[in-house]
């Protein structure tokens, strides 16, 4: 068993998931309002800022025009980890409506990444201006309201991945082995960079959270080892692996059955990160596909 | 100006100098001589990683590089680099209006989150001064999709038009040229649903990519298909060639290949193009340069952290499109992981070098690119791996690689970052010649070491030179990554 391999698979399963993941803790804050919520799940950057340019932009590289305009960052509310963005910093923003801002004004930005060069330029998808010009409060309540619905974000995400899968299970790998490409699939396989490198891993599985009967607590899953850009981010398998598995019927190696070992049958695979889970994600796990 | 800038650090070529100086002439016979500092005092390497990304630590390999001709300040550059803010957003090119000092980095590929094959080309046949780019992009999710689309202003950052598409092939690599008002668009690509197995294609535009057509540019049987790579090169008096491996023979871990070159005379116009250039053994279009080499196929880490198995480059002079180089790597010798050779032909073809020129068969190296200035002088990008060191060169000639200068741009640890997926640096890096420059991207360890970087270096992205280290931009540290580098050489006189 190699244990690295596991942590990496984990790593690549996660990240997306905790990247979503809040600094902020929920508890005993204020709601966030619907339009809210639905704004922060759009928005990659949030952050509330001053306007100190209409009409200007912040760094070479972004194309001046009048729905530009230059907000220095009071605080950040949500960016990605990539991103260098701080108190301070000046923000180019191309708004939807010019008229609601001028100089000074103050507001919470609900945005997307735009451009990335000397400094940072996003378009806004809404914006809220606090009634009473309030700074560092607008920004606390701000900062706390974002961070209760990051938490929510997160869960969405993994929601819906359990949403459109076929079966969630929990099980151990008891078998990998490569894949027989069969005659009737074989046109569609040459060599490539790109190749998947179909392996197949056999599923002892335990628990079926989501899905039919299984006749046999047994499956076929069908994975890339190939460690290729294109499915470098797919989890890869080893015997003894455990886990939470979200699986879906093989619509991508052209041959979705398999026979194997005393097991014939459909073919799943798991291909995306966050379709396999370490198990102590499985209270959570459990808890959403009840709450579904 | 943006607060950002404050953090960034540039190191001055200029100051590096008295630390190092990677650049020498070699006599015909001789081992690296005398220095000449002088050379590099006008080198350019650029990190193109934008001082507002300086957190991100992905394996940003496999750079590309097109730059507008008619107004060389304007560059796009490409590499293995995800949306940096969104798994569903487009993934982006770095563009420069300033020759390559700055970059912004703008999501404007047709491909979601990060392609997985970019190859692009700027053409001024269009009056699109601000960037008129053609590219061929690959979108991997459960099939591969290629995309061969148009941005008319590369500054716009207006997401790029999709002008064709088909799935099931690999690596499309780009060229282009103005043909009285019209761009020229050719893009080679390995065509895995060609039936036939005759798989090494071209696909020309000859009206801006608005429509294209399909080459195969194989002639001969093969094992079942080509490899990977299919390179074209474009002459501005219309003459196109290409280069490709002609499988004959595959185990899994081993081709058995012929190096082939077609050509056309017409900018393939004609209704059968490519097939200028015949071999007189077989009488079939298609020059066979060497015959059934052994090419080496490992899709895991085997020259250093690198994956092997389809190395190609193909370049012809603009000034006389008799005059053409062809390089590829073969496990050519024995002990040798990869062997890079390079050879020309100055009677459009016809005849090549019977050996390789001088001092072209370099051991354990890949990642070749080659390219002629206006004045003739050979160009020639490679990264080796020595001593532990992926160690990036660019060689340039006069006469035919007999005498020659060696510029190190970069001499980096090859066992660290550790590699992130395949490729580790890139199937291919790029090289080209604009004016009284050669310009090229190649990508390589970020650590922030004056001692990696001979002729200097720029970072855009937040660094310390003092500690070697990589910050976020708020003082805090950040892992070392694979990012891509420009560099700007100039000519030899």
């Amino acid at each position: 068993m190699n244990s690295s391999r596991f942590f990496l698979a984990g790593v690549l399963c996660m990240s997306p998931l905790a990247s979503e993941a809040s600094p902020f803790a929920p508890a005993a804050l204020p709601q966030a309002t619907n339009n809210q919520a639905a704004l922060i799940k759009q928005s990659s950057i949030v952050f509330v800022g001053t306007v100190s340019q209409v009409a200007a932009t912040s760094f070479t590289g972004v194309l001046k025009s009048a729905q530009t305009i230059v907000v220095r960052v009071d605080s950040v509310l949500k960016k990605p980890q990539a991103v260098s963005l701080k108190k301070g910093d000046n923000v180019t923003v191309e708004v939807k409506d010019p008229a609601a801002f001028h100089e000074g004004t103050q507001a919470t930005f609900y945005t997307e990444g735009w451009i990335f060069g000397s400094g940072v330029a996003v378009k806004e998808l809404g914006h809220d201006i606090p009634p009473s010009g309030g700074t560092s409060a607008a920004a606390e309540t701000g900062e706390k309201t974002v961070g209760q619905v990051q938490s929510e974000i997160s869960d969405q995400d993994l929601q819906r991945l359990l949403a459109t899968c076929d079966y969630v299970v929990i099980g151990r790998i008891t078998d990998v082995h490569p894949w027989v490409i069969p005659k009737s699939a074989a046109p569609r396989y040459r060599t490539s960079e790109h190749s998947a490198n179909w392996h197949e891993a056999v599923l002892q599985v335990q628990s079926v959270l989501k899905g039919a009967i299984l006749k046999r607590n047994k499956m076929i899953v069908r994975f890339p080892e190939s460690r290729d850009v294109a499915w470098a981010s797919a989890p890869k398998f080893e015997p003894g692996q455990q886990g939470i598995f979200i699986l879906k019927k093989d619509q991508v190696s052209g041959a979705p059955t398999a026979s194997s070992g005393g097991y014939k049958g459909d073919v799943y695979t798991c291909l995306k990160p966050g379709d396999w889970l370490p198990m102590t994600a499985e209270a959570r796990v459990r808890s959403l596909l009840k709450n579904r | 100006m943006s607060a950002l800038v404050g953090y960034s650090t540039r190191v001055v070529p200029l100051a590096v100098l008295a630390l190092t100086a990677g650049s020498f002439f070699v006599g015909k016979q001789s081992a690296p001589s005398a220095r000449a500092p002088e050379a590099s005092a006008h080198v350019k390497v650029v990190d193109l990683i934008p001082a507002s990304l300086s957190g991100e630590t992905n394996q940003d390999s496999e750079p590309f590089l097109a730059v507008q001709v008619a107004n060389p300040q304007v560059m796009v550059a490409s590499a293995f680099t995800p949306n940096p803010i969104s798994s569903t957003g487009n993934a982006p090119v770095y563009v420069s209006e300033d020759a390559g000092n700055t970059w912004v980095l703008s999501a404007i590929t047709p491909v979601q989150r990060m392609t997985c094959d970019i190859t692009h080309a700027m053409s001024i046949g269009e009056n699109h001064p601000r960037g008129d780019l053609h590219a061929g992009t690959l979108a991997c999710a459960a099939s591969i999709t290629l995309d061969e689309s148009e941005s008319d202003d590369v500054s716009s950052s207006a997401v790029m038009n999709v002008q064709s598409s088909r799935t099931n092939v690999d690596q499309p690599f780009v060229r282009a040229l103005a043909f009285s008002n019209v761009d020229h668009i050719y893009i080679g690509l390995n065509d895995l649903g060609q039936s036939s197995g005759r798989t090494a294609t071209v696909d020309v535009s000859l009206d801006g990519g608005a429509s294209y057509k399909s080459y195969s540019i194989e002639s001969r049987k093969t094992m079942g298909q080509d490899g990977p790579s299919v390179r074209p090169a474009v002459a501005p008096d219309n003459t196109v060639y290409a280069a490709f491996f002609g499988w004959r023979k595959f185990n899994g871990s081993m081709a058995t290949s012929d190096v082939v070159v077609v050509r056309d005379d017409t900018g393939a116009t004609g209704s059968h193009p490519f097939q200028a250039l015949k071999d007189p053994s077989d009488k079939l279009p298609g020059r066979l340069v060497v015959k059934r080499v052994s090419i080496p196929w490992s899709n895991a880490p085997t020259l250093g952290q690198e994956r092997i198995g389809s190395t190609l480059s193909i370049a012809v002079d603009p000034n006389n499109s008799s005059t053409v180089y062809l390089g590829w790597a073969d496990r050519g010798r024995k002990g040798d992981i990869y062997t890079l050779h390079v050879r020309r032909s100055t009677d459009r073809g016809l005849t090549w070098s019977k050996s390789d020129l001088p001092h072209t068969t370099i051991s354990n190296a890949t990642n070749i690119a080659l390219a002629v200035a206006n004045n003739g002088t050979a160009g020639l990008l490679y990264q080796q791996l020595s001593g532990g060191r992926w160690v990036t060169h660019v060689v340039q000639s006069r006469d035919a690689f007999a005498t020659m200068q060696d510029t190190i741009l970069a001499t980096v640890p090859a066992d660290r970052p550790v590699g992130q997926f395949l490729p580790y640096l890139g199937d291919y890096d790029y090289l080209l010649s604009v004016g009284n420059e050669f310009r090229g991207v190649f990508c390589a360890n970020n650590t922030p070491d004056r001692a990696n970087f001979p002729q200097g270096v720029t970072y855009q992205r937040a660094a310390d030179f003092n500690t070697v280290t990589l910050t976020d931009g708020s003082g805090n540290p950040v892992a070392i990554s694979i990012d891509p580098f420009y560099f700007s050489v100039p000519v030899m006189p």
